[in-house]
């Protein structure tokens, strides 16, 4: 634990037992587990934190806990025991959830009343709405549904210095104040713990159904990409889907049942000569299966959907010459995950070479998992926006003697 | 008023041409579309480029000089009223369209290009920009992204913020920052997401990213004739509960189709409760959908169904409900507009309870509403003749807001708070929800130039500056534009 004010380990264990209770904390090396049961405990939490200047990572499950820059031990605080479905009003289609929940939870139980909140993240079995939204995690439904910022409507989140602030609210339609909400998205818990989000729902796809059609190269769809997304179908995700050697093309289409004939017709039609064939649920799990081999260096892209393919097709041509191997996914919306089988210092020339590559379209390159190894010398997060300035003013309001996670966000905030 | 140094650098800025300061000539942009606030600005300036907003918003720093940004002036919520003795800065000439890529479904415009012209901009290619307040027509995209405006279709396409991609921002301080990106999910905070509807107070849009929509195969609007607005509603929850995204569901009480019927002959059926729906799709599953909803209203007593046969037709239903404010100058001499949200489940206990109070008032409430996400739209009727008849108005347009608070919903579903209803948000958020909102507005504008003294409650209102009742903007009282 790092402490200018000389506070120790026992010291922060005794304190935080004090307020949480001596079975929900406990200490591990350099780091103190607290697992409070609610805001106001939280709040007294980092009132400790912050006036004993220690740091405080707030923890769900740990799925992400690698991602961004590494922050000194300190305190952990546990969103665990904050877990449940808070309300559920399904006629108003909206829920409050407790960021401790797990994603899978959730939508169990609103799918008893035919509802999901319409966002298929990474690892929905452990990974809690917190950290989903604290990364702004987004799978393949984005297409459809858009993102966590155009899902989220209110948020109750504790501020470095004990402040609750609720934002937003509990219906979808508002305008009263800012949404500080769609700050706290993506912020990396950097600004406030958040303890509760409220959704807004969407019916579950209870029809829905797969295509897949494959091919060597990433860049024979790139034209059947662009019709599709040019036509007036309604597809819930599609994701492109690369290795070294060959690449597919899923589709996703939720509809009625006695429509998908005629959509599957039409997607005929636009995939031409390349076949196109029925396909399994499983493939939307691609992008997890990325992260499954725990040596692989993986990145998140961001470009414009119509470079999908191109630089899909440009990473084949580029790495039929390397030595090493990737595979990736990459989301009909522009959002792309490459996991690269490469010795660790080929990655930081490769991530560099993919950055320049984007820039000049405005997409973006962030190392989420790269071997330790690498790690001092690489850029995580590849920011050159010219509101970095900005974005530290707002960290310093927020979080003025830098307790949330410091250093883990773009340009060390 | 502003010292003729300060005028002169303005001037320097921005041109002769582009500066205002003749007093009869600075009363065009006195109030916006709530009209009974008026200020009266120090100068007004008409950039044509960020360069220009950015030379501006210097000096403006430079002096402590307040500013408010303007686009049309459509605002229902006194956003876009000048500070006194400030600049205002007028974004009309920001007018161009500067790039539209259909293959990644964007356009970049400046601010004070109009609304529909963005989708008339990109309608050959079959899309459509989908935000469509009822004063689309004028209203600029500057002000949308100020207000995170909505309209009649965002239960489906989402507001403002959702189709917003990036922006590029002049700070108070002068600084142009690009926020957000034509790619999703640049890496830092979302800025784009907080800085849409924040009403002028964090900087100065001078460049919005937008996506752009496909249009939808197919449209179909019904029309249901019910006995009440209850069981208009009790329908509107048993679509949703079906399971159905209709793009609009629009409920009209009889006093508010009476005034629509008088103003624009839309050839509602005479009712007590009219249900708009509207669903969009392909054809084969909106056609489906609709024969489940013409079960839905059978179900709940509809008197009359009937699905508009034409374009023409949809054209026309559509005219009615959104003339339907304005139309109220016909069957009432004053009136005042609200916006409350609730929850959809809470629509019956509210109207109940709106009727309630209205009748304890002496007054009487027409209700319009975008039923699907619960927007309220309740029209306070009086008449400004009647000694103390406009005080007990404003007093029960109040209590509705209150009452949505008390009910779990907001005080705007998309007029902002602006001027009109700074305590309001005090009513709906505590003391602790504002200290942290003023976080960012302290980031953004420590010297709290950007329109001041807006969104955010005062310690106590000047007696001149109470909220009131509405009066028509001169381009609805001119047939230009209508209000929603």
């Amino acid at each position: 634990m790092t402490s200018t004010t000389g506070f120790t380990v026992q010291e922060c264990a005794a304190q935080l037992a004090g307020i949480a209770g001596e079975t929900h904390s406990e200490v591990a090396g350099e780091i103190v587990t607290v697992a409070p049961v609610d805001a106001a405990q939280i709040a007294q939490i980092l009132r400790v934190a912050d006036a004993n200047a220690v740091s405080v990572t707030p923890f769900g499950n740990g799925t992400k806990a690698g991602w961004g820059n590494p922050v000194a031990p300190g305190i952990r605080l546990s969103l665990k025991r904050m877990n449940s479905l808070r309300e559920h009003p399904w006629q108003d289609m909206t829920c409050t959830v407790e960021a401790g929940c797990t994603w899978a939870s959730m939508q169990a139980e609103l799918a008893q009343h035919g509802q999901m909140v319409a966002l298929d993240p990474l690892w929905p079995a452990r990974a809690t709405v917190g950290g989903i939204v604290a990364t702004n995690d987004s799978g393949a439904m984005r297409l459809k549904y858009g993102g966590l910022r155009d899902l989220i409507i209110g948020m109750t989140i504790v501020l470095a210095d004990g402040t609750i602030a609720k934002t937003g609210g509990k219906v979808v339609k508002n305008v009263a104040g800012y949404d500080l909400h769609k700050l706290m998205t993506g912020s990396f818990g950097t600004l406030g713990v958040i303890t509760e989000v409220n959704f807004r729902l969407h019916p579950a796809e209870t029809a829905a159904r797969t295509w897949t059609a494959t091919a060597p190269d990433a860049l024979q769809f790139a034209e059947p990409l662009r019709i599709l997304l040019d036509t007036q179908m309604t597809p819930s995700s599609i994701q492109l889907r690369a290795g070294k050697l060959q690449s597919a093309l899923d589709v996703r289409i939720a509809t009625r049942p006695e429509a998908f004939d005629e959509q599957a017709t039409r997607l005929r039609r636009i995939f031409g000569q390349i076949e196109l064939r029925d396909s399994v649920n499983e493939v939307w799990q691609a992008r997890q299966q990325l992260f499954d081999q725990a040596d692989r260096v993986i990145l998140k892209a961001s470009l414009r959907s119509s470079d999908v393919c191109s630089v899909s097709s440009e990473l084949q041509h580029w790495t039929a010459k390397q030595e090493f191997d990737f595979d990736l996914t990459a989301q009909a919306t522009g959002l792309m995950t490459v996991a690269l089988n490469i010795q660790a210092d080929a990655a930081p020339g490769l991530l560099d070479q993919l950055r320049s590559r984007l820039k000049a379209s405005g997409g973006s390159v962030i190392a989420l998992r790269i071997p330790e190894s690498i790690r001092a010398g690489l850029d995580v997060w590849g920011c050159d926006s010219n509101a970095l300035a900005l974005m530290r003013e707002i960290k310093r309001r927020f979080d003025p003697n830098r307790t949330l996670n410091p250093g883990r966000f773009v340009g060390n905030i | 008023m502003l010292p003729q140094s300060h005028i002169d650098e303005l001037r320097a800025a921005v041109g002769a041409d582009g500066l205002i300061t003749g007093e009869s000539q600075l009363q065009t942009y006195e109030c916006d579309g709530l009209t009974n606030f008026r200020i009266l600005p120090g100068a007004v300036v008409l950039p044509r480029s960020a360069a220009q907003v950015q030379a501006v918003v210097r000096i403006c720093a430079r002096h402590k000089i307040p500013f408010v940004s303007r686009g049309a002036g459509t605002g229902l919520s006194g956003g876009a009223l000048p500070a006194a003795g400030g600049v205002v800065i007028s974004l009309a000439r920001m007018n161009r369209i500067l790039e539209v890529d259909i293959a990644n479904r964007y356009v970049v415009v400046e601010p004070g290009v109009i609304n529909a012209h963005v989708t008339a901009r990109v309608a050959p290619q079959g899309y459509f920009y989908a935000p469509d307040p009822s004063s689309q027509s004028v209203c600029t995209i500057g002000g949308n992204v100020a207000e995170n405006s909505g309209g009649a279709h965002c239960l489906k396409y989402g507001f403002t913020v959702t189709h917003t991609l990036g922006l590029e921002v002049v700070l108070p301080n002068g600084e142009i920052v690009q926020l957000g990106s034509p790619t999703l999910d640049a890496p830092g905070y979302d800025l784009t997401g907080v800085f849409v509807g924040s009403e002028g107070t964090l900087g100065v849009t001078t460049k919005v990213i937008l996506r752009i929509v496909k249009r939808p195969e197919v449209v179909q609007t019904l029309l249901a004739a019910f006995n009440s607005p209850h069981a208009a509603g009790q329908t509107v929850s048993d679509i949703i509960a079906a399971g159905m995204l209709p793009s609009a569901l629009e409920i009209m009480d009889a006093l508010a189709i009476e005034a629509a019927e008088a103003a624009v002959h839309a050839n509602y059926p005479v009712c007590g409760g009219l249900l708009l729906v509207e669903l969009d799709g392909p054809s084969s599953e909106v056609e489906a959908l609709m024969s489940e909803v013409r079960a839905i209203c059978s179900k709940n007593g509809a008197q009359q169904v009937r699905v508009a046969q034409s374009d023409q037709e949809r054209a026309l239903v559509w005219k009615g409900r959104k003339a339907a404010f304005a139309a109220m100058g016909r069957i009432s001499p004053n009136y005042i507009v609200q916006d409350g949200v609730i929850p959809r489940t809470a629509l019956p206990s509210v109207l109940s309870e709106i009727d309630r109070m209205a009748s304890a008032a002496g007054l009487r409430v027409a209700n319009v509403f975008h039923a699907g996400d619960g927007n309220l739209h309740p029209l306070v009727l009086y008449d400004r003749a009647i000694a103390g008849q406009e005080e007990l108005a404003l007093d029960l347009s109040y209590r509705i807001l209150h009452l949505c608070v008390d009910n779990g919903g907001s005080i705007t579903g998309e007029h902002g708070v602006g001027k009109e209803k700074q305590e309001a948000l005090g009513y709906m958020f505590s003391e602790p929800d504002l200290a942290t909102m003023q976080l960012v507005r302290c980031a953004f504008d420590p010297e709290n130039i950007a329109n001041p003294d807006k969104v955010f409650p005062r310690t106590r209102l000047c007696a001149a500056e109470i909220p009131g009742p509405y009066t028509p903007h001169p381009l609805e009282t001119a047939g230009i534009a209508e209000i929603f």
